[in-house]
């Protein structure tokens, strides 16, 4: 342009070219006259140069913003010279008018501030949701148990179970075409085509973005597909998408944002002149590796044998036997509970008008049982339960179950050993034999005994009666004989008259116990020879002599003996002999037992 | 490997859908599928020694209703322009999709397709048209996604007048 050299050059270079000897003034006056007027034009010139030796402010303002462009391309200095002035000149607008900076700033801040709170908000809903679900779930209690068993707090332990994440893809899109530009894998994570989804997350976010969003750096952050998550980090020429399973920690997402960051710091040319052809970004894979984190909870990989055995594992196995050993005891309680029901209602006298059974209060049983019934409290220790947990409320009554009554007939009569008891029908039979006295007395009590309408004597022997009736018949077998035609006794009969007086001593003597009085009657007979007068009044003569004989024996009792002829009329045998006919010449004795009043 | 990316473009049922299936996937299918916003396609093709890997972005067709998305069509490399032979407005709706197309990502390379030839009966573009379209300097395939005719012609074309770009 201005090449402050030039009059210089054009000055020197003349007076050398034209260096003659003796040819000085003319060829001077010669130059004066033919470039004169340019000398002094250059003369000028060079003042003015010499004067104003900096730019004008018009030459530096025509090219300053060239100047400024073509410097930052080539490094930061105009960034750094200019930073200090910037600051200040910030400075000093915030301290002469903040409202000219809030302005500016307003559209940018809003937006900002909406977006932090947002993202805020979302975490801390995410935050209870987790904590509810947490707290209320199966795991959460899980893990409660975890937290008191490893004495974490349980926020630590929620934190190490759902902290744990993988992230299996990595894509790094071209914004502008969608097209991919790297793509790393984790591990043998399932890949479908990285062009495909690589374009199709781009179609999704313009679509989204479009659809949805009126704000122009809005854009999509996150896809939720089940137990996976996609993160999408925005940058102004590429994309970074990162396909996470389970869940990552928010500092992931700042690594995704630093990754990118620095791609495009470091491929800014390439993304901008980006043309199909994606093997420059090759370099790039190394920081997508960087982002194909991971976060493994170490005790589960690690501890899974170990964990067969845990503390949870242990007390969850003692609960399991303590419930399956309450189960049994519960079954066997409830078996032997209806064992011993059964055997109540199989007892007789026992009657169960309710019977409940409880799982954390005492039994309870309640009825009727006759005081002859087996005892319930023997019984509950014979079925094996515990009478201190159960509740028995047994109401007396008289049961007419006959062994019953049976039973309290012998309580109260206690009769002889010879005697038993059998209950048909409300009638109580005695079977045996007994003294006249119990008979007598067992009649008056046998209506007072519960269940007994009736006694029933049929199969029950009078001992006393029956002892008087052997006597009785031992008597009135006894024959006294007499001489013919006298009131003397045959020879030997002061013998038989002895037994038989003793005999009806016996007879007095017993009676009373049988209740019973005796009267005898003395009863003379004679043969058939003679008339039946003479007969009849020597018979009289027989049984009176034989009555005075026994009275003198018998004393005081004998007052009770009567004398009777009957002569020939009953004869005590068929007259076919001499013996038969002084057989027949006798007296006999009668006897008749009767109640005594 | 160089990736491109190509919008499949046109009206309503013209057969996007259907030529990107039969180029990629060689069916036809005569039930008629409405595409909702976009589906991705990917086929590799080679122009000359180079292999590319042509990105075939099936956007939805194009009616009074819905209007192109630009966001979609940006940063195509080319784009297929697809018209329905058996329906002459399809023809004035190409040529507009053309102009915002063209607006949206600059002049790309692109190839028109007059799509459904096998419907001989009900064809309803006369060759004036059809000529009028290749005097002003387009590429103009007539084809079938049910046959097959000229599909693989018309991609490939593309993808040369992209690789030469």
């Amino acid at each position: 342009m201005i090449d402050p050299q030039s009059p210089d050059v054009l000055d020197e270079a003349a007076p050398q070219k034209n260096n003659g000897p003796g040819n000085h003034d003319g060829l001077d006056e010669l130059r004066r006259l033919l470039v004169g007027p340019e000398q002094q034009e250059i003369v000028r010139l060079q003042e003015r140069l010499e004067e104003r030796q900096e730019l004008s402010p018009t030459d530096v303002g025509r090219v300053l913003p060239e100047a400024v462009r073509l410097r930052s391309r080539q490094d930061k200095k105009v960034t750094e010279a200019l930073l200090p002035t910037v600051e200040e000149a910030i400075g000093i607008s915030v301290r002469k008018n903040p409202q000219t900076l809030v302005d500016a700033l307003f559209p940018v801040i809003g937006p900002a501030i909406r977006k932090a709170i947002a993202e805020a908000l979302t975490g801390m809903v995410q935050t209870m949701n987790q904590s509810l679900e947490h707290s209320l779930s199966v795991q959460g209690l899980k893990w409660r148990l975890e937290a008191w068993r490893t004495g974490k707090s349980f926020g630590e332990v929620v934190l190490l179970h759902t902290l744990l994440y993988r992230v299996e893809q990595v894509f790094l899109i071209h914004r502008e075409t969608g097209l991919l530009l790297q793509h790393v894998v984790a591990g043998a994570s399932s890949i479908q085509d990285a062009d495909m989804v690589s374009g199709m997350l781009t179609a999704i976010q313009d679509f989204v973005h479009d659809s949805f969003s009126s704000q122009q750096s809005d854009t999509l952050e996150t896809l939720q597909v089940g137990g996976l998550t996609v993160w999408i980090e925005q940058g102004p020429q590429a994309i970074l998408a990162g396909v996470i399973r389970g869940n990552a920690p928010q500092e992931l997402r700042t690594i995704f944002h630093e990754t990118l960051e620095r791609i495009h710091l470091e491929f800014a040319a390439e993304l901008e002149t980006f043309e199909g052809d994606a093997s420059v970004f090759d370099p790039t894979r190394e920081y997508l590796e960087a982002c194909l984190q991971f976060q493994y909870d170490e005790s589960r990989q690690t501890g899974a044998e170990k964990k067969r055995i845990t503390p949870a594992r242990v007390i969850a196995a003692l609960l399991l036997g303590a419930i399956l050993i309450w189960g049994f005891f519960c079954l066997r309680d409830r078996w032997r509970w209806g064992n011993y029901l059964s055997r109540l209602k199989s007892e007789p006298g026992i009657i169960v008008t309710e019977a409940e059974r409880h799982w954390w209060s005492p039994h309870s049983i309640a009825g009727l049982r006759d005081p002859l019934a087996a005892d319930p409290q023997t019984l509950l220790t014979e079925a094996n339960l515990n009478p201190d947990k159960i509740e028995s409320h047994w109401e007396p009554y008289h049961s007419l179950t006959p062994q019953f009554v049976v039973t309290r007939a012998n309580a109260l009569l206690s009769p002889p050993p010879t005697v038993t008891f059998r209950v048909e029908r409300n009638m109580l039979f005695a079977v045996g034999s007994a003294p006249h006295r119990w008979i007598v007395e067992t009649r008056r009590l046998a209506r007072v005994i519960p269940g007994v309408e009736q006694l029933n004597e049929t199969e029950l022997v009078d001992t006393n009666f029956s002892e008087l009736a052997a006597i009785k018949d031992r008597v009135e077998k006894r024959v006294i004989l007499f001489v013919l035609d006298t009131t003397g006794l045959a020879p030997g009969q002061d013998a038989e008259l002895e037994t038989l007086g003793a005999e009806l001593r016996e007879l007095y003597r017993l009676a009373p116990a049988a209740g019973r009085s005796v009267r005898v009657e003395v009863v003379g007979h004679t043969d058939k020879t003679g008339t039946e007068e003479t007969n009849l009044q020597l018979s009289r003569e027989r049984a009176e002599q034989v009555r005075s004989l026994l009275a003198a024996k018998l004393g005081e009792a004998s007052t009770q003996i009567n004398a009777v002829g009957v002569g020939s009329r009953e004869s005590l045998r068929e007259e076919q002999t001499e013996e038969d006919k002084s057989f027949n010449r006798s007296v006999t004795v009668r006897i008749t037992l009767s109640d005594a009043l | 490997m160089i990736q491109k990316k190509i919008c499949m473009l046109g009206a309503f049922a013209v057969g996007k859908t259907s030529l990107v299936k039969r180029y990629v996937e060689s069916i036809y299918s005569d039930k008629y599928h409405t595409t909702v916003g976009v589906k991705i396609d990917k086929k590799a093709v080679t122009v000359g020694a180079q292999e590319l890997n042509l990105l075939l972005w099936d956007i939805q067709g194009e009616d009074g209703v819905q209007k192109l998305r630009p966001s979609y069509l940006r940063g195509a490399a080319g784009y297929i322009l697809v018209v329905d032979g058996t329906r002459r407005e399809t023809l004035d709706t190409a040529y507009a999709i053309q102009q915002s197309a063209q607006q949206t990502v600059g002049l790309v390379p692109f190839v028109v397709v007059i799509n459904k030839t096998d419907l001989v009966e009900q064809w309803a573009l006369d060759d004036f048209a059809i000529n009028e379209l290749t005097a002003s300097g387009w590429t103009v395939y007539r084809t079938s996604a049910k046959t097959g005719q000229h599909v693989e012609e018309a991609f490939l074309t593309l993808a040369e007048k992209i690789m030469e770009v």
